[in-house]
């Protein structure tokens, strides 16, 4: 395990710098934040004070929780710099300017702890000028840790050592970033733009000249650009409007000043003077007025417009409609050699890009497999430049350069006839600079599904649902359906499992490496059904989730989950019936039927109610926890991170959070395996519940909102079943209430509400177009 | 010989015990169109069916359309006859008041429309055609082209047409030719040629309006660059009257199986003057609103001429005198029984009136919807209406005009040797019946329009008008053994649609192998929905009855017959759905 920090102090409070204290304090580490004076007013601590309140404010969320952002203190460089002694390590993230830099590495060389690494969050200024004149003790403690922004949510970080710097310092704030930051830490040499943005500076770039040269409409750029190569669908244009395109001219003048006069970026870089009008005008992007895209909001209407670059001015935007991806399909190379200007667009865009990867070995990193995790993690590329070439073919790439007269890096050439991954005896191996394959070994204690499968076949399997041998008597249920929806097929494969791991295993895992660990049930079969009035089937998927539930909780063996993205309504219902979860810090766990109109159906209510009739800090009564869980389950509330999760007890003290998503597995299998000593499965539990009068109340209070309009017709409808339910149905005051009644309430007003036309009408929204329907 | 009196008893049990009538047009704002009112409509159109167009029908098969130097002449009687239907109004019954129609409910309106097809298909066409070109023109034409055109449309004066069909073009209309050129007035010109244009020319009325379906110069490929046009025969005056000769001619008519007096033209058009009806690059959408009116209307005709077939064979059987009963002699002072007496014949009677009926009872079904589609106040219950029409229109398309042939051919069987012959007139209704599965969209394109379009559309929201109704009435009926074939063979149909859903998912052959067999599964439960709720109004009416009594009871026999022996037939289908299109698809082409 990582050696924790138990201080990291952080300069600079902008949003890079906010965005790295507020990581360093979600993982549980105080963070000393420092920052200028500000230019007037009495708090002198209002710099860094001002970008933490911005912070809590900011969506996407820097903090995981409330109580993280209390972990960070804030202060300014005159009065506080001397504290940095109280830290074990010293993240500086100034703005790109060497002098200020300098001056301020040698304030913290008088006042740092000897030996406390020190890092560099510059994405411009090389390793060797940062540390130009500094001492060797400064040196041998430096590095560059290159964050990506937002820093809580992108999980590259660049590391940059110089020829001085301790490597057993390196290998710490490695591994720091590594467990406790959750980062996937590539290894950089020092050249200009590390690895991530020279590429993709060098590809956005590209894509930009290329469409005005090619005369695509933005629409059609990003279309090309965008789910054809796995690049996330905003695309280039998209993707500028995020960033902000008044980044653009700074970044490719820095690089171009950087890159040795014989660098293809020269060649592909040049002045568009049409993205200084738009920057001159307050069109910089999402920040401003709007960027490529903007949406207009003149005379009370919405409309989406798009920038024509043949007439300078906006448009309504335009789908992109392309015969030519369409034939194309999933094959690359025939959409790089479509005839026209769709493929030339696409050829001399990806093509060059993928030539520009294979010449960045050694240039910037001698290891194919950083450029690709770089473009994966720092671009949320789908496969990284080499897995591209792999997929068209090199030869075929070779040929292509040569016919155009370009030349073709000797690391592409490596790979003539064969290609740069394969895998062998079960390993995956890259092609090194010597023409030889190696293995890909991945940092310590990292245990992937991904890998498994590569040597293994499934125990069991069926079209939804895959089990895998995890080692040590530990199984993992993965889900394999359409976002991982959960259907008849999972339950199926669960029961198979749950009876194999009872006969020769120790425990399970419920795991997957999908973005997320299941978005629900698959409403889509659900709405069909309920479409041909199939209530048996609907009400049989129904019953048989709740006994496979049961099931889990009850095995004779443990059960971990360990989720990672959404987690909801049937996937969080997975986690309220393990015996543990091992979250990945960024899971979005809830119990969120009731905005498509349904209520948990596979006993989501059950455990719910259980958690917070037991948990001590609830008031005494059986109101208080049906109160609790009905405010939570009628809006639909999500949880935005494991941390939050925990607030609501869809965690519980006893789970555990792993911030590196590549460590997950490992860490639910060891907790699988800790549980498995001497497990005994747990009691069923019984509860007091307050019954008609408790269901009337609640009813009550719904009624107020919507008389205020703030709830809806439906959501009337939808929260009194939902209030039958968690009160119990007829229950007594003085009776306790048994597992299974909870579940055939459940059960009855699922199928109750799902007879509705409020709550078909509902799914059908959301199936439709994402969002839910307020009826 | 051709019997037919329009069935008043059974239509008016379907509109008004059946599909309650007049709760319907309460909940469509027309309480005033009361029993009495329709039941006087239908009477009137019973007379004119019966009187006007049933003598015409033998007739008009014999003598055919005449085709000389463009000039098409309708067989004789049917000027007169076209005359006598505007003057009773009859074209304008369902029709737009705001053009001179009557704005009758539909329910109404297709009953009539039935007995038109009964009495005369092939003059029926014509009236057919121009009541669905009002309704394109009506839905998509601007303001200027209705005020010109509706009114003489509605009351009979013009008549209309629609042109889809080009020789290298009929079931993919992306592969349409004709052009249309743009005017700086705002006009355009159309050049093309057309085929199988139903009263593309005849002698009925003193103009003639085409809708045309036609591309415009830098239309996208294939059907998503078709538009609609509206090309007159005679360019109007000013004042309204037929002007100058347009730029389209009738080149020829078709000689073909049946539907003799109906003239199915090729059209040539040059540099005709036409206008766009509805947005450029549509006109699929304007000419649905037209389809989706004639595929209904077309399912129909189906049912009109099985209608006259089991009148005619039912006519036959009890007349016609051939062997003995098989449990001994009938009518022992006659030479020999009459047919009528033979399990077989009665087979055939039976299931031809089972389906008759069941036929008759959806489309009043379908008829209410298409009302509250337009008229309900609740746009909710609009919407419904609308979706429940998406889906049964190609139901009801294909169903009734599979049957309308299969069941005509079942009452010529009746006649023996003589419904072979042309004396009786049954093999005219064989050959009649026969276009109605072809056109409008080939009943194979129906099947697929519900597998692959209509089913899956909203994740089976379409799906919902139909299969909600039908389990709540199950659910409800639960303890009546009447109902139990219906609940079984409605469970079968929900498999049947789960399945098709899952496996074409993966595979769209598999929906297409499955599309034919299950939109027939589809019907035959829908007749048994109709049936089983017929036989409930039925017992329930029959202990009052009095003079209705032996109406009511066959009634339920024939319910009781179709449970029996023709809703089983679902069984069979949902095995060949099952078996899945392997050995259908296995052979290779030039295994043929
Ligand atoms: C008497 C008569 C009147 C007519 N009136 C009119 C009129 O008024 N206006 C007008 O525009 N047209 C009219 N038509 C034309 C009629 O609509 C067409 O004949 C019909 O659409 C079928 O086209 P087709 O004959 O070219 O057959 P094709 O399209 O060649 O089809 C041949 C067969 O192949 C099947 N088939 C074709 N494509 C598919 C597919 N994708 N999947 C499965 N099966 C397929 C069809 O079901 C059919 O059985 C009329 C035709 C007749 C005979």
């Amino acid at each position: 395990m990582a050696e924790m920090f138990t201080k990291v102090a952080v300069i600079g409070s902008g949003v890079m710098g906010c965005g790295i204290a507020a990581q360093i304090a979600n993982a549980g580490v105080r963070v000393l934040l420092l920052d200028i004076l500000p230019r007037e007013g009495s708090n002198r601590r209002a710099v860094a004070e001002g970008a933490i309140a911005k912070a809590l404010k900011t969506d996407p969320a820097p903090f995981m929780s409330a109580a993280a952002a209390r972990l960070i203190e804030a202060g300014n460089i005159e009065d506080d710099l001397a504290r940095v002694a109280e830290c074990d390590w010293i993240v500086e993230v100034v703005v790109e300017r060497l002098d200020i830099k300098q001056t301020l590495y040698r304030r913290l060389e008088a006042v740092r702890r000897p030996g406390t690494p020190i890092s560099s969050n510059t994405s411009t200024i090389p390793l060797s000028q940062l540390t130009e004149g500094l001492p060797e003790r400064f040196t041998r403690d430096f590095m560059i840790t290159h964050f990506f922004n937002p820093p809580r949510y992108m999980r590259l970080m660049e590391l940059v050592t110089g020829p001085h710097t301790d490597a057993t310092l390196a290998d710490k704030i490695a591994l720091f970033c590594d467990v406790a930051l959750g980062k996937s830490v590539v290894n950089c040499k020092d050249s200009p733009g590390f690895i991530a943005n020279r590429l993709g500076v060098f590809w956005m770039t590209g894509a930009v000249t290329q469409t005005i040269e090619h005369g695509l409409t933005i629409e059609e750029a990003d279309a090309v650009m965008g789910r054809p190569f796995g690049v996330p669908k905003t695309g280039v244009f998209g993707l500028m409007d995020l960033v902000g395109l008044d980044l653009m001219p700074h970044v490719n003048a820095s690089m171009a000043g950087a890159l040795p006069e014989n660098d293809e970026f020269h060649a592909i870089n040049r002045d568009i003077p049409i993205i200084g009008r738009l920057i001159e005008t307050g069109y910089t992007g999402r920040k401003g007025k709007g960027g490529f895209y903007r949406l207009n909001k003149t005379g009370g209407k919405r409309v989406k417009e798009t920038l024509d670059f043949a007439t300078g001015e906006y448009r309504p935007e335009r789908r992109a409609e392309l015969p030519e991806l369409v034939a194309a399909g999933r094959d690359l190379r025939a959409l790089m050699s479509a005839p026209g200007r769709v493929g030339a667009y696409a050829w001399a865009v990806m093509g060059h890009t993928m030539a520009y990867a294979a010449k960045l070995i050694p240039e910037a990193t001698d290891e194919i497999v950083a450029i690709d995790e770089a473009m994966r993690l720092g671009y949320n590329w789908k496969h990284g430049p080499f897995e591209l070439i792999d997929m068209v073919g090199a030869d075929w790439l070779i040929e292509r350069l040569h016919a155009e007269g370009f030349a073709v890096p000797p690391m592409l050439q490596r790979a003539a006839g064969r290609s740069f991954y394969r895998v062998q005896n079960g390993i995956r191996q890259q092609l090194g600079q010597d023409g030889e394959y190696t293995d890909i070994v991945r940092p310590h204690g990292i245990l992937m599904l991904e890998d498994i499968k590569l040597a293994a076949k499934p125990v069991l399997k069926n079209g939804s649902a895959s089990v895998w041998d995890i080692g040590d008597g530990v199984l993992c249920f993965e889900f394999t359906s359409k976002s991982n929806s959960l259907d008849e097929q999972i339950m199926a494969l669960l029961g198979k499992t749950i009876a194999l791991v009872k006969k020769e295993y120790k425990a399970l895992v419920i795991y997957n490496e999908g973005s997320n660990f299941s978005v629900g049930a698959n409403l889509g079969l659900a709405l069909f059904a309920a479409n041909i009035a199939a209530w048996m089937q609907v009400e049989s998927l129904i019953a048989t989730g709740q006994e496979m539930m049961q099931k889990l909780k009850y095995a004779p063996f443990p059960v971990v989950s360990a989720p990672s993205g959404m987690a909801l309504g049937g996937g969080c219902e997975f986690l309220l019936h393990s015996d543990a979860v091992q979250a990945h810090a960024e899971t979005y766990a809830g119990l969120v039927e009731c905005g498509v109109g349904l209520l948990p159906g596979w006993g989501g209510c059950k455990e719910m109610l259980g958690r917070w009739a037991s948990d001590p800090k609830m008031p005494k009564g059986p109101m208080p926890a049906p109160a609790k869980v009905f405010e939570m389950v009628s809006t639909a509330k999500v949880a935005k991170s494991a941390a939050e999760a925990r607030e609501m007890l869809v965690l519980r003290p006893s789970d555990r959070v792993t911030m590196n998503r590549y460590r997950l597995l490992a860490d639910a299998k060891r907790r699988a395996l800790e549980l498995a000593a001497d497990y005994k499965a747990p009691e069923p539990r019984e509860i007091v519940l307050p019954g008609p009068s408790g269901r009337v109340a609640l009813n009550q209070a719904v009624a107020g909102f919507a008389k205020l309009g703030m709830a809806t017709t439906h959501d009337v409808v939808v929260s009194g079943e939902l209030a039958t339910v968690l009160t119990g149905g007829d229950t007594d005051i003085i009776d306790t209430v048994k597992e299974g009644k909870i579940l055939d309430l459940e059960r009855e007003s699922f199928m109750r509400l799902l007879r509705t036309p409020g709550t078909l009408a509902r799914i059908e929204h959301m199936l439709e177009t994402g969002k839910p329907l307020r009826n | 010989m051709q019997v037919y009196k329009a069935p008043l008893r059974d239509m008016r049990f379907v509109l008004h015990e059946l599909h309650n009538s007049a709760a319907h047009v309460a909940e469509i704002g027309q309480p005033d169109v009361a029993e009495e009112l329709i039941d006087s409509i239908l009477e009137e159109a019973g007379k004119f069916a019966t009187d006007i167009l049933l003598p015409l029908n033998a007739s008009g098969d014999e003598e055919g359309c005449r085709y000389e130097n463009g000039v098409v002449r309708t067989p004789k009687g049917f000027i007169e006859a076209y005359k006598k239907f505007c003057e009773g109004g009859w074209g304008a019954l369902a029709s737009d008041p705001a053009y001179g129609g009557q704005g009758l409910p539909e329910i109404v309106g297709k009953m009539v429309e039935e007995m038109q097809c009964s009495a005369n298909l092939s003059f029926g066409l014509y009236p057919g055609l121009t009541h669905g070109a009002t309704l394109a023109l009506q839905g998509h034409g601007t303001d200027e082209l209705k005020q010109a055109y509706l009114p003489k449309m509605i009351d009979g004066t013009w008549s209309g047409t629609m042109c889809l069909t080009e020789p290298q073009c009929g079931t993919d209309l992306g592969l349409m030719r004709t052009k249309a050129v743009p005017q700086e007035d705002g006009s355009y010109r159309i050049s093309g040629a057309k085929i199988f244009i139903s009263a593309g020319e005849h002698d009925l009325t003193e103009n003639i309006v085409h809708l045309v379906l036609a591309r415009l110069p830098d239309a996208p490929k294939g059907i998503k660059g078709v538009s609609m046009f509206l090309v007159p025969k005679f360019l109007p005056t000013e004042d309204g009257r037929p002007g100058a000769r347009n730029g389209v001619t009738c080149t020829a008519i078709e000689h073909k199986m049946g539907l003799k007096a109906s003239a199915t033209t090729q059209l040539y058009f040059d540099e005709a003057v036409g206008w766009l009806v509805g947005e450029p690059n549509k006109g699929m959408r304007a000419m649905f609103t037209m389809m989706n009116a004639e595929r209904l209307s077309v399912g129909i005709q189906g049912l009109g001429v099985a209608e006259t077939a089991y009148q005619s064979a039912a006519f036959y059987a009890k007349d016609r005198i051939q062997g003995r009963a098989l449990a001994g002699a009938r009518y022992p002072d006659r030479a020999a029984d009459p047919i009528i007496v033979h399990p077989d014949v009665r087979r055939s009677l039976m299931t031809i009136r089972a389906y008759v009926e069941g036929c008759r009872a959806l489309s009043g079904w379908v008829a209410t919807a298409l009302d509250l589609e337009t008229k309900a106040a609740d746009p909710v219950r609009r919407q419904e209406a609308e979706d429940f029409v998406a889906i049964m229109t190609p139901v009801v398309k294909a169903l009734f005009t599979d049957l309308g042939f299969e069941l005509s051919s079942m009452a010529l069987q009746v006649y023996g040797g003589h419904g072979y012959i042309r004396d009786h007139g049954m093999e005219q209704l064989v050959r009649d019946a026969r276009i109605c599965m072809i056109y409008e969209g080939a009943n194979g394109i129906q099947a697929l329009d519900l597998v692959g379009r209509k089913m899956p559309a909203h994740m089976g929201r379409f799906l919902r008008g139909f299969f909600h109704p039908v389990q709540a009435f199950i659910e409800e009926n639960a303890a009546d053994p009447k109902v139990l074939p219906l609940a079984k063979s409605f469970a079968a149909l929900q498999q049947a649609t789960a399945h098709i859903a899952t496996v074409s998912l993966k595979d769209p052959e598999e929906a297409g192998a499955a599309a034919t067999d299950y939109l027939r599964m589809f019907g035959l439960v829908a007749l048994g929905y109709m049936w089983a709720r017929a036989a409930k109004v039925a017992a329930e009416k029959l202990p009052a009855a009095n003079g209705d009594a032996g109406f009511y009871q066959a009634k339920l026999t024939t319910a009781q017959f179709f449970a029996d022996r023709l809703l089983p037939q679902t069984s069979a289908l949902w095995s060949s759905i099952k078996a899945g299109k392997a050995s259908m698809m296995a052979l290779e082409d030039a295994a043929f």
